[in-house]
């Protein structure tokens, strides 16, 4: 296990443990989209297998944080002004068009043989969303990455074959996105 | 793919249709046919408790060449629509559909705005002759369901109605 | 496999099974190159009964989200309450009184019990047998009684509440549990004399269809597939969740890995359903079926929560992402059999076409969970 944990540290931006009975896993991995693969080789040899791979769309989500974050700077400002007795300053609106909004894949790693689950997750540019596949490693991956493509829009590249899966075969449109309508 | 105009008969033979209404409705042949949870109610309903053979209506064939029931037992999702339409279009006349349970009535639970999968209803599809709500309805209910067809081929109940 | 199959000189075609088929079990598709009897390739087409269950989930609030567990995998419908409850619970800290997860367990086994009972039947209709499929409808028809008789529905069950059960169990409910498992047992050794031992299923399941185990990892099988192939991993001994670990029962693991050993994993985990089931009547506590503090509206702290839990067919697992609200942010349900049927083409390449509609019988396939 701590080899493992070492292992993974080595290749992903951040590795942290989780509290297994309030979240349900225990190891929560933060990996660059090109070292997927990466991460998917170590462990495949540590024999875990891959039980899911899924989207989330964080669609305003960079907006909502910076507007967030400029509020309690805000609030800081008031109250230090207010505690110089001086007039406190007006807040400014937040210029949140230059953000990115990004797509979040992650991969739920488990083992057979111990219980310890590792949640690897990375996040790519929302409106260009691309990233490796890893059905290389694990031939199952294949078809939890089309389910994914279908639902978010996300590019696994590598993958054989990313045409509509659960949708019908002339779907255009990626229904989990938030800013899909039907 | 176009709907298809049967004429009827130019020359009709009372008694002959009455007694061919007979044989037809003591001997429906349904398909094998599920989509979804309605199909376990289906089968059940085939089963030895219900038993569906009691009225005649047993003989499930997985060919729609073959039958001239169509049980829709379950959620019409666009990509099974064209073959759904398909298997109706294959049946030959005279031919009747019943629609068991909520999402073939008109999309049961599955219909939400801005869904974006399902048919919402077999009748949107093809002309339905029996509806049956429930989801899934009961095996008795899909009896009742035979019974009222049958009824409707005939125009006489042919078993007392169960009080409420 | 035969050289013959996979020669290149050989002319091929294209067959199409499904998606209205008697042997897949509802409307999967499966495109078939075949070389004569033999399988080239098959691949899976999936999507025929698609019913947006992850779309639905975010724009209902958690509580209405229960209804489409029962409709998930309706065989197994108390084990997807059970995932799904269990899930909302981890998020929102809610705690469960003792007796309302003693029938939570003895509900999600007599529904297990259910669910191969249907298997058993159907997998036989498969092979060209009949007869059990009544046998097995017959007993199958009780058990649906007794749920019935608590949760109000014959299939599609929507029983379990955060913190609790909908309604308590009585004693008519116990002992015609009692009765039932008496009966079941004596009927078993009938299937087994009648199925196991007749001579054309042991042709027909022997050797057939093998799965290694490695490959079971490769596709994240789980389950009964994976248990056929000598992989002991049961989520309900591996990762304890409820009162399981309270009972005594063991993990059937048969080490072949074909259509045989797959069968021979539910047929044993019928008797060890039936012994959990009674050692939780013979101990089940005094006490409320549902949490008193509760609250109305549910709104989980913002973060990720994923739980997981042993459905008839698997591992069921479900991740929550909450952004703070009533609704949830994203719903992702992982069902088991869309893993167990992603090494159907591996497996079923350079078999002969009447084996490889064992082979998928013998995953247990329930459409509507794989397509969602």
């Amino acid at each position: 296990m701590e080899e493992l944990v070492a292992r993974l540290e080595e290749i992903a931006a951040s590795v942290s443990r989780a509290d297994y009975d309030a979240k349900g896993y225990h190891l929560d991995v933060t990996v660059a989209p090109d070292d997927v693969e990466k991460a998917a080789l170590v462990l495949d040899e540590a024999g875990y297998t891959l039980e899911a791979i899924t989207g989330v769309d964080w669609l305003g989500e960079a907006a909502r944080k910076a507007e967030a974050e400029a509020k309690a700077a805000y609030a800081a400002a008031k109250k230090a002004a207010e505690e110089a007795g001086e007039e406190p300053p007006e807040m400014e609106p937040v210029d949140t068009s230059g953000l990115k909004d990004e797509m979040e894949i992650v991969y739920d790693y488990t083992s057979y043989s111990h219980l310890f689950r590792v949640m690897v997750r990375c996040r790519v540019d929302r409106d260009n969303p691309e990233l490796p596949s890893i059905h290389q490693v694990f031939p199952g991956a294949d078809w939890h990455e089309k389910e994914t493509h279908d639902f978010f829009g996300i590019v696994f590249t590598g993958n054989p074959d990313l045409s509509p899966f659960l949708l019908p075969e002339d779907a255009d449109y990626h229904p989990l996105r938030k800013d899909f309508s039907a | 793919m176009g709907k298809e105009s049967v004429p009827e008969a130019i020359v009709r033979f009372a008694p002959l249709d009455k007694l061919l209404g007979l044989g037809r409705a003591n001997s429906l042949w349904p398909m094998t046919f599920g989509l979804a949870c309605c199909a376990i109610e289906m089968m059940a309903t085939g089963a030895a408790r219900f038993d569906l053979a009691r009225f005649g209506a047993e003989v499930f064939r997985p060919s729609p060449r073959q039958c001239d029931v169509m049980i829709v037992a379950g959620t019409i999702s666009k990509k099974m629509a064209p073959a759904v339409q398909t298997l109706y279009d294959q049946m030959p006349e005279p031919k009747w559909v019943i629609a068991m349970g909520n999402c073939a009535i008109s999309g049961g639970p599955f219909s939400f705005k801005g869904q974006y999968g399902i048919v919402e209803g077999a009748d949107k599809l093809f002309p339905v002759d029996i509806y049956i709500p429930g989801c899934p309805p009961r095996p008795e209910a899909l009896i009742e369901g035979i019974l009222e067809l049958e009824e409707k081929i005939t125009g006489k109940r042919r078993w007392p109605r169960v009080e409420a | 496999m035969s050289e013959l199959a996979l020669s290149p000189n050989q002319e091929t075609f294209v067959l199409n099974l499904g998606p209205q088929h008697p042997a897949t079990h509802g409307v999967l598709r499966v495109k078939l190159v075949m070389d004569g009897e033999y399988i080239v390739s098959a691949e899976p087409v999936l999507g025929y009964i698609h019913r947006m269950h992850e779309k639905m989930g975010e724009n209902r609030t958690w509580a209405q989200f229960m209804p489409n567990t029962g409709r998930l995998d309706y065989l197994g419908a108390l084990s997807y309450n059970h995932g799904y409850v269990k899930a909302v619970e981890r998020a929102a800290g809610i705690e469960v009184p003792e007796r309302a997860e003693y029938i939570r367990v003895i509900t999600v086994e007599l529904n297990r019990i259910a669910s191969h009972l249907l298997w058993f039947g159907a997998f036989v209709l498969d092979l060209g047998g009949f007869t059990p499929l009544l046998y097995a409808f017959d007993d199958r028809e009780m058990i649906l009684d007794l749920l019935e008789s608590v949760t109000g529905a014959r299939l599609t069950f929507c029983y379990f509440r955060f913190g609790g059960v909908y309604n308590d169990i009585d004693d008519d409910f116990v002992t015609g549990t009692r009765e039932f498992i008496k009966r079941l047992r004596k009927r078993l050794p009938d299937y087994h004399n009648l199925v196991t031992k007749n001579i054309i299923m042991i042709k027909r399941l022997k050797d057939v269809g093998v799965i290694s185990a490695e490959m079971c990892r490769k596709y994240g099988a789980t389950g009964p597939v994976a248990r056929g192939s000598g992989i002991d991993y049961d989520v309900r001994r591996s990762e304890p969740y409820s009162v399981y670990p309270e009972f005594d029962f063991d993990i059937p693991v048969y080490h072949e890995g074909d259509s045989m050993a797959r069968y021979m994993v539910r047929m044993d985990e019928i008797e060890q359903s039936m012994r959990i089931v009674e050692q939780a009547l013979d101990r089940l506590p005094d006490g409320p079926v549902k949490a008193e503090k509760v609250p109305k509206i549910i709104k989980p702290a913002p973060g990720d929560y994923y739980s997981v839990v042993e459905a008839a067919r698997g591992t069921f697992g479900v991740r929550l992402v909450s952004d703070g609200t009533n609704t949830p942010y994203r719903l992702k349900l992982r069902s088991p059999t869309f893993s167990n049927l992603s090494l159907f083409g591996e497996a079923a390449r350079g078999m002969l076409l009447a084996d490889a509609l064992a082979l998928m019988g013998s995953l247990d396939l329930v459409i509507p969970e794989i397509d969602r």
